[in-house]
């Protein structure tokens, strides 16, 4: 595997998303969704007193990416982490083109890391879009007025911008740890119906699970714990444990998926 | 039926130096679960030659293909492509190999030239010479009107021709084509056919899968045929040739089941009945006037007498099982009844 062969596949990759509708269906969502929220909130009375942050939306714009990144964590991070990384594999199995892409110049293991990493990079740009969507239109629509934090707190507008950055960003490793689960979906069951909906599926179940009395060992195992992580950068004193476990987390479903997922496919009989 | 395979001049296997060849798979075995795909099976095919792989539907050509393109894996047997070891299906394929199997397929979404763009691209051709091979491949399949075209609207032998530019995209050296004209009108076919030719007289090796006989007899120097996932024939089309029995004769009398009968009861023929209602006889000339004599005398009426060639398509479907079917020839019959 070489470098530039990576960098090829992965420009492969894109100019294919490039052409999807459903691609730029997602992106547009996440990049207006915050803004249509926003507004909402705005010319109505009542708020969403029953969510964190939810009483302060029409205080504070900065308590909107924190609403929606809580709302997000239930099942909206995901499915945008499932989206791209569901189909990217089984797309090929679906429209016949595994034994036109193998029979060119890159091995299996290039055009698995190249998928891949166009997988994690579409979750990425897809979370980057619906955070700072979510920042500009609390800002826009709401104010950047000081927030009050989990533990009764006012936040300067600069101190409450830099902890919803830290907020979203804790969430990185468990979107990641979604798409490689979904990218696992994908090449093993060779559905994009699977790849996409098993991880949400598994998303809403672990949430479920979370809520449900049972050992906190198996809790504290569960992908989606890095969802809620970042109530710890909205506390006094703040709290990292929970971001530190979670990435530990994160990191072993991550790795863990993607070894298996790379000796599906290298294994595969390709059109049988 | 034969059961073992005819070896014709080809270079042995275990003879065939790398310098010589351009593909030597040999003792290529592969298994679905309790069904033997391949067994044991070699395929030698020279620089500059077309080679013809023959067999019918589920013979294994296909997925002897796939064990050469690096797709599936085989259970055991060797791969040499350009004189390089096929390892492992993990590789890339070889430069200056190219082909395909079964119809190609395409991102429907793409248009012909985008599709071939991303695949150029991923064979790692610069941005300074893409645009021109591309042209150029639409050019060698007549796709040049339609290149801008959703791939998700062409036809199979469209899709067909693009899999052929994909290919050509890759300046093969060696080629692998699985039924390549099986979707296309004549026109494209002949074009087609050409193109391989041409590659084969620029120094290419095509290896061009078919069930079809005739087609092969026409276009290829060599051949291998499967069956079952046996090889059943390797060696030369001349070499087939001479394979092929002594003509056959179709005979229609007044009574089929009496002159049946007549011919069991002597030597050095044999009548069988064939298609399109008549007799098939298979002897010597002499054997076969003694026959139409002896017929007369027992008033059976001969009514058509008719020389058939051997095709090399009858023994195709004989080697492989299949009904025989002669082609009429296309001298008058050699005898009338009154």
């Amino acid at each position: 595997m070489t470098f530039r062969g990576l960098l090829t596949v992965v420009s492969v990759e894109w100019a294919k998303l490039a052409q999807q509708l459903k691609v730029r269906i997602v992106i547009l969502v996440c990049a207006i969704g915050p803004f249509a929220f926003a507004g909402a909130m705005r010319g109505q009375a009542s708020v969403p007193a029953d969510t964190l942050f939810g009483s302060s939306v029409t205080d504070s714009g900065f308590a909107i990416p924190l609403v929606v990144l809580g709302f997000a964590g239930l099942w909206a991070l995901p499915v945008l982490a499932s989206v791209v990384g569901g189909d990217l594999f089984s797309a090929e199995d679906r429209y016949g083109t595994w034994t036109t892409i193998l029979t060119r110049s890159r091995s299996r293991t290039e055009l698995f890391v190249g998928k891949v990493a166009t997988a994690f990079a579409f979750s990425l740009l897809a979370l980057f879009a619906l955070a700072a969507s979510s920042v500009i239109a609390g800002i826009l629509l709401i104010g950047a007025q000081p927030l009050v934090d989990l533990s009764g707190m006012l936040l300067s507008p600069r101190d409450a911008l830099v902890r919803v950055v830290l907020a979203w960003s804790s969430v990185v490793p468990s979107v990641l740890a979604f798409t490689a689960l979904a990218v696992l979906a994908s090449v093993w069951t060779q559905s994009s119906a699977a790849g996409i909906g098993l991880p949400v599926v598994a998303g809403l179940a672990l949430q479920l699970l979370t809520l449900i009395d049972g050992p906190e060992a198996i809790r504290r195992l569960l992908i989606t714990s890095g969802f809620s992580a970042w109530h710890g950068f909205l506390s006094e004193p703040s709290y990292y444990g929970p971001i530190v476990h979670a990435l530990v987390v994160s990191t072993v479903y991550l790795i863990g998926c993607l070894i298996v997922a790379h000796r599906v496919l290298r294994r595969r009989d390709i059109g049988r | 039926m034969p059961t073992t395979a005819v070896r014709g001049n080809l270079p042995k296997p275990e003879g065939a130096t790398v310098g010589s060849v351009a593909v030597a798979a040999v003792g290529v075995s592969k298994r679905y679960g309790d069904r033997d795909a391949l067994c044991g099976v070699d395929l030698i095919a020279r620089h500059g030659q077309l080679h013809g792989l023959l067999g019918p539907n589920g013979a294994g050509k296909t997925t002897l293909l796939r064990v050469l393109l690096g797709l599936v894996r085989r259970d055991c047997g060797s791969v040499t492509l350009l004189g390089r070891p096929l390892e492992s299906t993990n590789g890339p394929l070889p430069d200056g190999v190219a082909g395909f199997v079964d119809t190609p397929a395409f991102y429907p979404y793409l248009s012909g030239r985008n599709a071939l763009a991303l695949l150029a691209r991923l064979d790692g051709i610069g941005r300074s010479a893409r645009d021109e091979r591309i042209a150029r491949a639409l050019h060698d399949v007549s796709l040049t009107p339609h290149a801008d075209e959703a791939v998700g609207g062409y036809s199979a032998g469209m899709r067909q021709r693009l899999g052929i530019a994909a290919s050509l995209l890759r300046s093969p050296r060696l080629l692998f084509l699985d039924e390549p004209t099986s979707s296309l009108d004549p026109a494209s076919a002949r074009e087609v056919r050409t193109v391989a030719s041409n590659l084969a007289k620029d120094g290419a090796s095509i290896v061009w899968s078919s069930h079809h006989m005739s087609e092969v007899e026409d276009l290829c120097h060599t051949v291998t045929v499967l069956n079952r996932g046996r090889t059943i024939f390797s060696g030369t089309v001349d070499e087939i040739r001479a394979l092929l029995p002594p003509a056959v004769h179709a005979l229609s009398t007044s009574d089929d089941d009496a002159a049946i009968d007549l011919a069991r009861r002597r030597a050095g023929l044999r009548v069988s009945a064939g298609a399109m209602g008549a007799l098939e006889v298979s002897a010597a000339i002499d054997a076969l006037d003694e026959y139409v004599v002896a017929l007369g005398r027992a008033g059976i009426a001969v009514r058509a007498l008719q020389r058939r060639n051997r095709t090399l398509e009858s023994l195709f479907l004989e080697l492989t099982g299949g009904a025989v079917i002669d082609a009429p020839d296309s001298t008058e019959p050699v005898a009338m009844a009154p």
